[in-house]
């Protein structure tokens, strides 16, 4: 392999690590706010991001309507859908005393109601995709490839990210998040409702899951199975460090580059191994994960 | 007195061996004296139906048609369908229903490879013949079993071994990328792929194993397109032979690329996902019958399908791509209950497929079998597809790859 050929792969690897891992990093948030606020891993979180999709490309192909009009309607029903399922059955366990284990289980049940309705449409019999956003030309940045679609996933989930870092330090609604994914009990005190925060919460998560689908989906496309999408956002959060939001950011961008990195380094066989590596470094190397601050050790 | 003893004792014998032989040809499960049950099944529904539904309605019209013309030695052909959903846990178990509940007299079924293979150990306990569908299913037919037979469409072996075979005489290439699954489909492709270009002199393989849920094939095409083979072949399922073909358009790439027949099932939506006809400007694909919908050959074929499912035939995307792959198996059934004459048993059925040998007119090919290779076809044919039309290629090309007990 020649000089040029390794430079090139460092910077296409690079580049386009940065466009993928910027979804798994919107995921990877998603994962973390409602762990933050539910103490709840959401097993459930691919699958919502495939609802997303299939949302879309039901509006796109079925009722044909226009993207104007098929985006703020995606986002609303994904959110809806995460909203209806916290207040009807998450708080419901919580209610009846629920213990951790119930709650993950009730997201694992959500996982296979969304694939299997989504089955039921008769959309999900081949791999699809959505229309692209934007002319799929290219651009050359030093000697690597991108499509402006590419651009458009990168600099779009950057957005969110900023949008995400106002709506936490500079709204009340996120401040009042942030207060329940520290201390509930405190927050209730001091007149914000777990309920209603909660809630939002998990909406939240919806409308990421829904701009990621949107997002990435004419890229990698979907199929009923693509859920799987979730185990890289988990991979991100936890590099990132779970209770991070700028950690899962950076934790998806890692993830993101490491797989390609791999892929042209090592094997293209080890891409699927990439993600669980960067687990492993994480935590033998810094186990409270990369911004995860410092290890706290709970009395019970 | 003595001579009556004798005759009484000679009719007893006989009676008994008359008894005997129709406890016998009782015992003989799913056969009457008008039918004979078959046990039919193939994924019906869910994300695998593209590749089972057509083909059990192909099947089905098949078996109809022998039905009409009278049957096999006066019996008629009765058949319990199942679906099976490309599932393998969904399969072993629609397979004991056809066995013990059903009592059928053989199973003809499966589209998809990693269910059937499931299905292995049950039809070699339960001992029933076994020919598979569409699936390739080289698991259950390497080694060879008594009673699986298989890969009518073709075996993953012969994939690889007919692609590069196309690739060297088609396009003289001497260098060859090759995408293929890191899976044990992945690996038979390639194994078949790597004998087939030692056959020819300066042919070199570049390969790159890929997870078939990769989301982002930056890795896999850069290291192709730096090894800057003359054609790249690719033996993945559709979404990442989608992915590549797309990513491989961004990166300018201009060569022949080939899809064998894994990721063809729905060559509309292959358009649409990888961005529409742009990136298909040098693209063929591989199949395995013996010519386009068009070619005189196959018409029979398609008005078939549109005299018994008109309903079906009128619709968008019917018939599926793979539907013709659903005659030749159940010609081979039809064949050697023929070859098993008018009492025929589970033994005999299997003792005329031991050697075999059937010209469907369906595929490139014609089915085969020996006691040591029980895959049925080898051979493909292929177009080129510019996202609208096929332009067939002349010739057929044959994987050179065989089963050697041990390796």
């Amino acid at each position: 392999m020649s000089f040029s050929d390794i430079w090139l792969f460092v910077q296409q690897g690079l580049l386009s690590g940065l466009v993928t891992g910027s979804v798994y990093a919107l995921l990877a948030v998603a994962v973390v706010i409602v762990f933050k606020t539910t103490d709840v891993p959401n097993f459930a979180q691919g699958e919502i991001f495939m609802v997303g999709g299939y949302v879309a490309l039901f509006m796109i192909l079925v009722l044909d309507w226009h993207y104007a009009l098929v985006i703020p309607v995606t986002l609303l029903v994904v959110a809806l859908i995460c909203a209806l399922f916290q207040r009807v059955v998450m708080e419901r366990v919580i209610a009846s005393k629920g213990v951790g284990v119930q709650l993950v289980i009730a997201t694992l049940g959500l996982a296979y109601v969304l694939k299997g309705a989504v089955r039921q449409t008769g959309l999900g019999d081949a791999p699809r995709s959505l229309p692209a956003l934007i002319q799929p030309d290219t651009v050359l940045i030093g000697d690597a490839v991108l499509t402006h679609l590419d651009l458009m996933i990168l600099f779009t989930a950057v957005a969110v990210m900023l949008a995400l870092y106002f709506l936490f330090n500079h709204t009340r609604i996120g401040k009042a998040m942030r207060a329940v994914g520290m201390n509930p009990k405190a927050a209730q005190i001091v007149g914000v409702s777990l309920v209603r925060i909660r809630m939002m919460v998990w909406a939240l998560a919806g409308l990421i899951s829904a701009v990621s689908a949107i997002l990435i989906t004419p890229k990698i496309l979907i199929t009923p199975d693509i859920g799987h999408i979730a185990i890289l956002a988990f991979a991100a959060a936890i590099v990132g460090g779970i209770t991070s939001i700028p950690g899962a950011i950076v934790g998806g961008f890692i993830i993101g580059v490491a797989e390609n990195l791999v892929g042209l380094f090592i094997s293209t066989n080890a891409i699927v191994v990439a993600p669980f590596l960067a687990i492993l470094i994480v935590l033998i190397v810094r186990p409270q994960g990369i911004l995860g601050g410092k290890l706290q050790v709970k009395k019970v | 007195m003595k001579f009556n003893a004798i005759r009484k004792a000679a009719m007893c014998v006989a009676i008994a061996g008359l008894g005997l032989g129709q406890s016998a040809q009782a015992a003989e499960p799913g056969i009457t004296d008008t039918t004979i049950r078959i046990g039919l099944f193939s994924p019906l529904s869910g994300s695998g139906m593209a590749y089972g539904f057509d083909v059990v309605n192909a099947a089905k019209m098949y078996y109809d048609k022998v039905n009409k013309e009278g049957g096999i030695h006066g019996r008629k052909i009765e058949l319990v369908v199942e679906d099976t959903r490309c599932n393998a846990n969904d399969l072993v178990a629609a397979v004991k229903k056809l066995v013990e509940q059903d009592h059928v007299f053989l199973l003809n079924g499966g589209s998809c490879s990693a269910a059937v293979v499931a299905a292995k150990e049950y039809v070699e306990r339960a001992k029933v013949p076994f020919l598979m569908l569409n699936a390739s299913g080289d698991g259950a037919l390497y080694p060879p079993s008594r009673y699986i037979y298989g890969a009518f469409s073709i075996s993953q072996y012969a994939v690889g071994g007919s692609v590069v075979e196309f690739a060297v005489d088609h396009f003289k290439a001497k260098k060859i990328g090759y995408i293929n699954h890191d899976d044990a489909y992945g690996g038979w492709n390639q194994t078949a792929a790597e004998f087939q270009a030692k056959r020819h002199d300066g042919v070199t393989l570049t390969v790159q194993s890929i997870n078939p849920s990769i989301n982002d094939v930056t890795a896999p095409m850069l290291k192709v397109r730096a090894a800057n083979p003359d054609v790249l072949l690719l033996t993945t399922y559709a979404r990442p032979a989608a992915l590549i073909i797309k990513k491989a358009h961004e990166l300018g790439w201009n060569k022949p690329i080939v899809l064998t027949v894994n990721g063809t099932a729905d060559l509309k939506q292959l358009v649409e996902n990888v961005g529409g006809a742009a990136a298909l400007k040098n693209f063929y694909i591989q199949d395995v019958v013996a010519g386009l919908p068009s070619d005189p050959k196959m018409k029979w074929v398609y008005d078939m399908y549109k005299e018994y499912y008109p309903d079906l035939a009128s619709k968008p995307g019917h018939p599926q791509s793979y539907m013709a792959y659903g005659l030749p198996p159940a010609m081979t059934v039809v064949q050697a209950l023929k070859d098993a004459g008018p009492e025929p048993t589970r033994e005999k059925v299997l003792a005329a497929l031991q050697n075999f040998k059937l010209d469907t007119g369906v595929m490139a090919g014609p089915i085969e079998f020996t006691p040591t290779d029980h895959a049925a076809q080898k051979s493909a044919i292929y177009m080129k597809f510019d996202g609208e039309n096929k332009e067939l290629i002349p010739g057929i090309f044959k994987s050179a790859w065989t089963y050697t007990a041990g390796k």
